[in-house]
């Protein structure tokens, strides 16, 4: 009886270690992103994961973002302030970098985040 | 024995834990990423776990006051909520900005005297009042050194030393005379400008929350270019997580804090700055010497209730320094909690969010009995 008990529970723990470590694969496969939009509408949406740049021409403002490593950076802006520039490199969910003159905004997506470890929004 | 039967409960909690991130995990996938269009106002329908109700989630974004906002709402009127919420701050905006000269500030720094709109003019008593409270560190007629910086127009220069001196005669807050009930304002001295900037989000966000509430909204969150305020608990019953930016770009946020019903608004050197000759010169100006704050603190975040107190309390303890900040914060410890960062890295947290609070920087938490 003891020893059934034993087996039961060992049954039930590697199943739920089985469920644990499929979780965890399927999270790896959901990387994170970026969103860009310009003007309220999305103009692409493009993974982290993989080096790139983004040349951005809309009603004759010019925007290259490139993704590096992993993290996403205003490269190139022909806005007066420049300020998306200094804004720097993003990569964590919910950040973004914002080009106001140009009402450019580049934010970091990933849907499938655990809710309870997700940020909902960044004070600054 | 015993022993082993322990074993039992001790696998099938293990069980019932682990499959249930599964069950939350798959739950998570229920925006479709095809209805995030942005300057969006879609309705999604989001299940709530165990139960068959669905509440319904409004989101907006758009551009004002010179910064990129979100608001979500979640409720039956989600979605007219957070429309009104957005006329709200059109409307505000267009009366507030300085920039706009057709607005009723740009029109009372034209001609030194107007008529306050209501909003107006609760916004200058506010500001009169902070004036009065940090002995001068909000001071609402520090604009035309803030111009004379090019911050208003991102012509930037360093005044010399001449020229602030000139400006500072102008930027007195108690030479203006304002009358509650008429909603008169004037100015005592020729050339004095106001801009209520310093305050004008934080009370933007405080309105919002009133539309959410007369809209039966009970779960909220408005991001007005990084000025938070939240409404109630998330549908889930948890805790907003609001993270606070670090000033060094390095590190991800300087901490996260859980906060119900509360606006969250932090203010730092580095949110606007320019450099010249190797100096860098941030927007913070200490209206008591016209030059941009230099106090040790590098990053103030005020907690309160008061979307209004919280935007004008955050730049003034950054104006402040740590001594008086936390002097200020234990006269006023029943209207809002604070984090503030110094220049060594060191986090001081008032004790009242002391729980709510996590961070992998050195902390010393702030008490009002220890003073």
């Amino acid at each position: 009886m003891n020893k059934k008990d034993g087996i039961l529970g060992l049954c039930v723990t590697g199943a739920a270690l089985l469920m644990f470590f499929l979780m965890g694969m399927n999270k790896a496969e959901d990387a994170d992103q970026v969103r860009i939009t310009v003007d309220g509408e999305t103009y692409g949406i493009y993974s982290l994961e993989e080096d790139q740049e983004i040349e951005i021409q809309h009603e004759g403002n010019h925007n290259k973002i490139r993704i590096e490593s992993g993290k996403a950076y205003m490269e190139e802006a022909d806005c007066p302030d420049e300020y998306c520039i200094d804004q720097g490199e993003i990569h964590t969910r919910t950040q973004t970098i914002v080009c106001l003159p140009h009402k450019l905004v580049v934010e970091v997506i990933n849907e499938n985040d655990k809710k309870e470890e997700a940020i909902d929004a960044i004070a600054k | 024995m015993k022993f082993k039967s322990i074993w039992i409960p001790i696998c099938l909690s293990c069980s019932i834990l682990l499959a249930g991130c599964t069950k939350e995990a798959k739950s998570d996938v229920g925006l479709p990423e095809d209805t995030q269009v942005n300057i969006r106002s879609d309705m999604e329908e989001v299940p709530k776990d165990n139960e068959d109700t669905v509440i319904k989630e409004a989101q907006k974004e758009l551009f004002a006051m010179d910064t990129y906002m979100t608001l979500s709402a979640y409720g039956d009127s989600a979605q007219a909520a957070v429309d009104d919420a957005a006329a709200e701050i059109e409307r505000l905006d267009q009366l507030l900005s300085t920039g706009d000269a057709a607005s009723e500030i740009a029109k009372l720094n034209e001609s030194g005297s107007a008529v306050l709109s209501e909003d107006g003019g609760y916004l200058v008593e506010r500001a009169l009042e902070l004036y009065e409270d940090t002995a001068g560190a909000f001071d609402i007629a520090v604009y035309p050194i803030m111009e004379e910086w090019g911050f208003t127009t991102q012509e930037y220069q360093v005044p010399s030393d001449e020229r602030i001196e000139e400006l500072l005669k102008l930027t007195q807050a108690d030479e203006i005379k304002y009358d509650e009930k008429s909603r008169e304002i004037s100015f005592g001295i020729d050339g004095m400008k106001i801009d209520l900037g310093g305050i004008a989000k934080g009370y933007t966000s405080a309105r919002i929350m009133d539309i959410y509430k007369q809209h039966g909204i009970e779960s909220g969150l408005v991001n007005l270019g990084g000025n938070v305020q939240t409404m109630g608990h998330k549908t889930d019953g948890s805790s907003w997580r609001v993270a606070v930016q670090s000033p060094d770009e390095s590190e991800e946020y300087l901490g996260i804090l859980d906060v119900n019903d509360k606006a969250v608004i932090t203010s730092g050197g580095y949110e606007r700055y320019f450099e010249e000759n190797g100096v860098s010169y941030h927007h913070i100006i200490d209206p008591s010497d016209g030059h941009p704050a230099d106090s040790g603190l590098i990053s103030v975040t005020i907690v309160s209730a008061d979307g209004t107190l919280a935007d004008g309390l955050s730049t003034s303890l950054f104006i402040m320094g740590k001594e008086k900040a936390a002097a200020y914060w234990a006269d006023h410890s029943e209207e809002f909690d604070a984090i503030l960062e110094a220049e060594d890295g060191t986090l001081y947290i008032t004790e009242g969010i002391e729980e709510e609070f996590v961070s992998e920087h050195p902390m010393e938490i702030l008490r009002k009995d220890a003073r």
